[in-house]
Order: structure tokens, then C-alpha cells, then sequence
């Protein structure tokens, strides 16, 4: 299924409750709901906040499909080109007051899937999120 | 989800200029701007430590880490402390992957908290 949101936070709720409720239907177990709307909420806030810059007249897709074994959540977007898979990289050394928030997002999104997928095709963004159903969390990167 | 916000201030001497925030429900990209709103006064008061009681809080994502780190770091500068008690499974376990919120003590529940409290506040007499 495919669902079409505009750029505000909301939408990006509708979109998680959309994703339970499909998973809710196919039996998916709560934990693992829990891992994907984990997912789901902070990849797309990312294209909200930052392909789509909280311009509520874009829009962004999702699009839910699911295999018996795998769940696919994918996210394309028209917006500036923003490869969410690289993170600015948080260093250990770095003092607790200097340590910024950004970059949580993907990486509960990295740790809470599978593996997550990002290419620019014709000049849109698109995120896969990939989870394998009861199997352990790995948190794989790739870039195509 | 929405999101439940009950902010109490505490009276009793043991943990006076303490509040505790309780929160139910989903804290998330969309809810996380009321819970700072609501924040904002009392950290703007005299207040020193603030105890986050999670035992309803179903769901948190970055956003409401956010407000945590916001609120943490604010009560920190006047020697405060952030705690949270009552976390669930899957709350704990997005505490743990993010291990960023440093200074945030994270307590079994309020008993302990104010244990806590208490023993620090006899070391600064």
C-alpha cells in the first residue's frame, strides 16, 4: 500500500499509525511494531525536517509491503538530496555539554531495522527500511 | 497516541524544589513541542531536580530525547539533577542504544530517586 503526507510532524504520526495498523493486521509482534514505527518516525521527520525543510505543501510517499518473513517500509521524497545513511559521526571523546542531539534519529533507526537502503532516483530520495521478522537486530548500512 | 502531561511539584521537605513529571502515552515528533511548552515555565523557576516517571510512556523517538537533553542541561547548570524512574522495556532499551544523555540518572522508581535526593542533599550539609 502506498500512502501519500505532507511535510509536517503530524502527518508523520498518521504515517506511523497507518504502518500499525498494517502491521497490526498481519500479526507482526508487538516488539518488533515497536522497532518499525521506531523506524518509520524518525526517518521520515528526517525528510520533514530536512529534504522537505517543514514545507507543508510537499509531499513524501511510503509505501508498505510486506513479504511473510520481511516487512519494507520505503520513503521517497522530491526534496534537496539527503542521505540519511551518513550521519554526522558523534565522537566518544567528545565532552558530555558539547555532544549535539542530531544524528539519534538514524541511528535508533539503524539499530531498531535491519538493514536501511538509500539511492537518488531521478531526483527523488528514497529510504528502504528493511526488517526481517524475529530475527535479531543488526543494524546494516548501505548505500546503492 | 497522544501524550498525558501531569506536572506535580513536590511539598514535602525531602524533596522540596523537586517536581515530577508524569508522562503517558506516545512522545514523539508531534507530541514533543507541548511537553517543552509545558517545561518551559517550570524550568524557568527555582525548581533544582525534575524526575521524569515513565511507567506510561508506550513510545519515544529522538524528538522527546530532545526535550530530555534540553531540560537535563538547564538544570545542570544550576547544579540539578534530571532523573527518570518506572521505564519500560522498550523505552529502557532506547535509553541504552543512545547512551546520550550523560548527567540523566536513571532510577528503578520514585523510592529510589528519592534516596537519592536525599543523600546529596545530607552531603551539602
Amino acid at each position: 500500500m502506498t500512502l501519500e503526507l505532507h511535510a509536517t510532524p503530524e502527518e508523520v504520526m498518521r504515517a506511523v499509525d497507518v504502518l500499525r495498523e498494517f502491521c497490526r493486521a498481519r500479526q507482526v509482534a508487538e516488539n518488533t511494531l515497536f522497532a518499525l514505527t521506531l523506524a518509520l518516525e524518525e526517518c521520515a521527520s528526517n525528510i520533514v525536517n530536512h529534504a522537505l525543510q517543514h514545507d507543508a505543501l510537499q509531499t513524501f510517499r511510503m509505501t508498505l509491503e510486506y513479504t511473510g518473513n520481511t516487512m519494507v517500509i520505503e520513503l521517497r521524497d522530491r526534496g534537496q538530496e539527503f542521505d540519511p545513511t551518513h550521519p554526522p559521526v558523534m565522537g566518544k571523546e567528545t565532552s558530555d555539554d558539547d555532544r549535539q542531539p542530531g544524528g539519534w534519529g538514524i541511528q535508533l533507526a539503524r539499530r531498531f531495522t535491519d538493514k536501511i537502503l538509500y539511492a537518488r532516483e531521478g531526483g527523488e530520495n528514497v529510504l528502504r527500511l528493511f526488517k526481517i521478522l524475529n530475527a535479531p537486530m543488526e543494524g546494516n548500512l548501505h548505500r546503492q | 497516541m497522544p501524550l498525558e502531561i501531569q506536572i506535580q511539584k513536590n511539598l514535602d521537605s525531602q524533596r522540596s524544589g523537586a517536581v515530577t513529571v508524569k508522562l503517558a502515552g506516545s512522545l514523539d515528533t508531534a507530541t514533543a513541542p507541548e511537553l517543552e511548552r509545558q517545561l518551559s515555565p517550570v524550568l524557568a523557576g527555582q525548581i533544582r531536580d525534575l524526575v521524569f516517571d515513565l511507567a506510561q510512556l508506550k513510545f519515544i523517538s529522538s524528538a522527546g530525547l530532545r526535550v530530555f537533553a534540553m531540560a537535563r542541561k538547564q538544570l545542570k547548570e544550576r547544579g540539578g539533577q534530571t532523573g527518570f524512574v518506572n521505564l519500560q522495556p522498550q523505552i529502557k532499551e532506547v535509553f541504552e542504544i543512545i547512551k546520550s544523555l550523560p548527567g540523566v540518572a536513571v532510577f528503578k522508581d520514585v523510592a529510589e530517586f528519592d534516596q537519592y535526593i536525599a543523600a546529596r542533599q545530607r552531603a551539602r550539609e
